[in-house]
């Protein structure tokens, strides 16, 4: 037994000695081999009798924790970035503006190198989960071998789907083959998508596995079906899906900042400026809606097992969303921000300038209220100090009405700033322009005082009352942005320009508020693995497989931020590296910059170099 | 362009740096995994296994800590004292034990009205052992712990018999604090009283014992210890509700008496 180990409990350890399940069927793909391959040698290296193995200096689950998320955030990124990536190519493709394509090609250039350090992190997961934990790995081969199986062959349809799509740019450009190289953009994000769905289902079922699965049941015996498809995998695929094109988005937005501080010429910094716009604006876009997501998750964790919730929001977790609200304040105000300086660029933008300084001051608000914290593990004197079992701002602020209200306010604001971005350089010239901008205008006041209604309500309702009231608040916003945009769509259509879009023309540290959302995002991120994997506590399988290793105590959060501090720092050293690297091969894509407006342009803030907007 | 990576770099590190540091400032709460408890025949050493269970790696003060969630074991619930005392009176028919191990095997059976069941079965998580520490612990809260050997070795996923005899050496019963002592120092030790009042000096939550005499008849000082919520000291309004309500409970009149003597004549 590995010294430590607590062996007077091991009544929910699986048997030593499990072996691969022979017979699984006619699955042998290539990657199948592959996979075996690599995963045999390993297992014979397992001696008899031993559940864990060790890790000089940092320990057996920091190294299997930082060898995870740094795979983690590559295969988010290039499982992000495709998906942005067909829809700025098919921009490209229906729009007939060849930068789109040339776009396009830049962020799969981006892909490609990023995509063998993702592989080559995969494969550093897998032998640190075979050597310092064989017993649970042999386990979770058990339950999943098939659905490994075909997560390896489908891992070389990816492959190769990308090689195709990228090298094949150039050569399928024109015509059906443009339409084919198109399909093969949507085929990658198919296999990729695929890809990620089976290894969440990994992840979840150790977090969530089916009801009928308990520490006795043979691994054997859990259908495969069911142990993939568990209680938190759909939200966990939705939530993932949504949260790869934020981080896709701001690390090419970081991608295009450095490309942008390091521009010789003003060709590139104009191409850069709007490669980080374009970038900022995906991740500032999907990040409004990830909330929602991450509530849906949060609502099937608690219909999973209401203690496990609680351990979330309310236990030892508690103060991790203090951290998030944090988190999530730096994005608002750096995304805001960026905006507000983007806007210096536009002619007409003046005009909005004054009213910054009141959205700077909603936003600062409601991060404040958004990290007051609900309830506090605190000492006598901590009590003491604050003359009460509650604080009295804590009591007022630090409930879900509160936070729920200020969080909506911050999302409404944000979108304002966009919208008023979207605005700075267009003259509207449909008759019913002054009526749609009046009723955009109630839009946005209406939903306001629908949201603080709730807000306000919710304070003299039950809990379970309260908990619905969020879903109102949440939908009121989604209605707000679907019909101001829908609105401005068709007020701007035809409508004239003020001047046109001084791409380039952003100072230098706009671009480090590039950097702080990339890092920010990415910290995030960590963070919220944590707290997805921390939720477990002291179970490998929860409620099934408990963790007996020396290292089975979910730590504190200062310990956490060291380790995920530390994977960041990795994830963006190895980025420059192989950025760096792909910058030697070939030199990077600069759109037409400058040329004239297209006829009747009306200006579009995707539409950077050639526009009148 | 060194300028601007060694720029780029401050900001990233800059960055990294600022989320760690608040997160290290903030409470640092591990979630340990709950210790194995072996019952060696030492109620005490039960009970302290209980609470250890309780107050960390169990879990359990995350709802029950607090009163929000779920009733809050260790304070008085609407005048039915702590938990040890108002858990003989839960359920007709079932004595303090049965209840408290029916409600953590199976937490939805009695669910205390004006909450919602949200608790999960105990059993899932801990062994019989640790579960019968726990109910040892919260027994021990102004009650008495009746928790047996036979429970323990034969516990399983069996509810306990009804009955049993008390084990040797029990928690605080009635005027069982501080085994009967009749010092008034000790047992305001053994009771608690100065986790939140002090002897000498600033106190903490409730005010402190010193010069209370000048402050308090000997009778305002006893009513103040039998029900702390009839009059309220100045300055501690925000704390009225804290103290518990089991005093006339879990003392002896003689060792009340000592108390409120003792404190009279501190002036």
């Amino acid at each position: 037994m590995f010294p430590g180990v607590d062996t007077t409990s091991e009544r929910n350890v699986p048997k030593r000695g499990m072996t691969w399940r022979s017979g699984a069927g006619p699955l042998l793909l290539l990657g199948a081999l592959a996979f075996l391959v690599m995963a045999e040698p390993a297992f014979a290296q397992v001696p008899a009798g031993r559940d864990y193995g060790d890790f000089p200096v940092i320990g057996g689950r920091a190294a299997v924790w930082i060898a995870a998320q740094v795979h983690l955030l590559f295969a988010a990124f290039v499982l992000g970035v495709p998906m942005f990536a067909v829809v700025t190519e098919a921009i490209g493709i229906f729009g007939g503006e060849e930068r789109y394509d040339k776009l396009s090609k830049e962020f799969t250039r981006l892909l490609l190198v990023a995509y063998s350090a993702t592989a080559i992190w995969g494969g550093i997961l897998l032998f640190l989960l075979i050597t310092i934990y064989p017993t649970l790995f042999s386990y979770l081969a058990q339950v999943f071998s098939v659905s490994m199986w075909m997560y390896a062959g489908l891992f070389f349809f990816e492959s190769f789907t990308l090689y195709l799509y990228y090298y094949g740019w150039d050569r399928w450009k024109k015509g059906r083959a443009k339409w084919f190289h198109w399909g093969l953009g949507i085929a990658l994000n198919v296999w990729g998508t695929i890809v990620m769905f089976i290894a969440n289902g990994w992840l979840t079922y150790m977090m969530s596995p089916p009801a009928d699965v308990t520490a006795d049941t043979a691994p054997q015996m859990v259908q495969l079906w069911t142990a993939l498809t568990n209680a938190t995998w759909m939200p966990i695929n939705i939530h993932r899906l949504i949260a790869n094109v934020v981080f896709g988005g701001a690390v090419v937005g970081a991608y295009a900042a450095y490309r942008f501080l390091a521009s010789k010429s003003d060709e590139e910094r104009a191409h850069y400026d709007w490669m980080g716009y374009v970038g900022n604006m995906i991740a500032i876009g999907a990040l409004i809606v990830l909330p929602f997501a991450g509530y849906y998750l949060g609502r099937e964790i608690y219909e999973f097992n209401q203690q496990m919730g609680i351990t979330m929001m309310g236990g030892f977790m508690s103060w991790l969303w203090i951290i998030q609200a944090f988190l999530i304040g730096v994005l608002f105000l750096a995304g805001n921000y960026y905006l507000w300086v983007g806007m210096g660029r536009i002619p007409g933008a003046e005009r909005f300038t004054p009213y910054t300084k009141y959205m700077l001051i909603v936003l600062i608000i409601g991060v404040i209220v958004w990290a007051t914290p609900n309830t506090m593990i605190a000492s006598r004197e901590e009590f003491a100090a604050m003359g009460g079992s509650h604080h009295p701002f804590l009591g007022v602020l630090g409930v879900m009405s509160a936070k729920n209200t200020a969080v909506n306010f911050m999302i409404l604001t944000t979108f304002l700033s966009f919208l008023l971005y979207r605005r700075a350089n267009k003259e509207p010239v449909v008759p019913w322009a002054r009526t749609g901008t009046i009723v955009q205008g109630a839009v946005f006041v209406v939903a306001a005082a629908i949201v603080l209604f709730y807000g306000i309500y919710g304070y003299f309702v039950d809990t379970l009352v309260r908990i619905g009231f969020s879903v109102y608040q949440v939908l009121t916003v989604l209605a707000c942005i679907i019909g101001v945009i829908t609105i401005d769509l068709l007020m701007l259509r035809g409508a004239t320009s003020r001047g046109q879009i001084q791409w380039g023309r952003m100072p230098d540290r706009s671009q480090y508020a590039l950097f702080i959302l990339a890092v920010t995002f990415t910290w995030l991120m960590g963070l919220m693995g944590f707290a997805r994997s921390g939720i477990r506590q002291h179970w490998h399988v929860f409620e099934v497989i408990r963790d007996n290793s020396p290292w089975a105590a979910t730590p504190a959060l200062g310990y956490s931020a060291i380790v995920i501090s530390s994977c960041v720092l990795i994830f963006f050293a190895l980025v420059a590296f192989i950025f760096w690297l792909g910058s030697l091969a070939e030199k990077p894509v600069i759109s037409s910059v400058g040329q004239a407006p297209a006829a009747g342009g009306t200006g579009s803030e995707l539409q950077p170099a050639t526009s009148e907007g | 362009m060194l300028k601007t990576n060694l720029s780029i770099l401050a900001v990233v590190i800059g960055c990294l740096g600022v989320f760690t540091w608040v997160a290290n400032a903030i409470p640092q709460i591990q979630s340990d995994v709950p210790e194995d408890v072996v019952f060696t025949g030492d109620v005490s050493e039960l009970v302290a296994s209980g609470e250890g269970l309780f107050q960390g790696a169990g879990g359990c003060t995350a709802c029950h800590g607090l009163g929000e969630r779920a009733p809050n074991l260790l304070t008085d619930h609407e005048g039915t004292g702590i938990i040890g005392v108002r858990c003989a009176n839960r359920v007709a028919g079932q004595d303090c034990k049965q209840y408290l191990y029916t409600s953590l095997t199976d937490p939805n059976a009695y669910l205390v009205e004006g909450f919602a069941p949200i608790m999960v079965d105990a059993s899932r998580t801990l062994s019989s052992t640790q579960i019968w520490a726990l109910v040892a612990y919260l027994q021990s809260q102004g009650g008495e712990v009746t928790v047996t050997a036979a429970d323990v070795e034969e516990g399983g996923d069996e509810a306990p018999a009804a009955g049993g005899a008390p084990m040797a050496g029990g928690g605080a019963a009635g005027g069982a604090v501080a085994n009967g002592s009749l010092d008034p120092q000790e047992l305001l030790q053994a009771g608690t009283c100065i986790a939140c009042h002090t002897l000498t000096g600033p106190s903490l939550l409730g005010p402190s014992f010193e010069t209370i005499g000048a402050r308090l008849t000997a009778e305002e000082i006893r009513t103040s210890i039998l029900d702390p919520n009839a009059s309220v000291a100045a300055g501690y309004e925000t704390m009225a509700g804290l103290m518990p309500l089991i005093f006339g409970t879990t003392l002896s009149a003689a060792q009340l008496e000592a108390i409120v003597q003792f404190l009279a004549s501190q002036r």
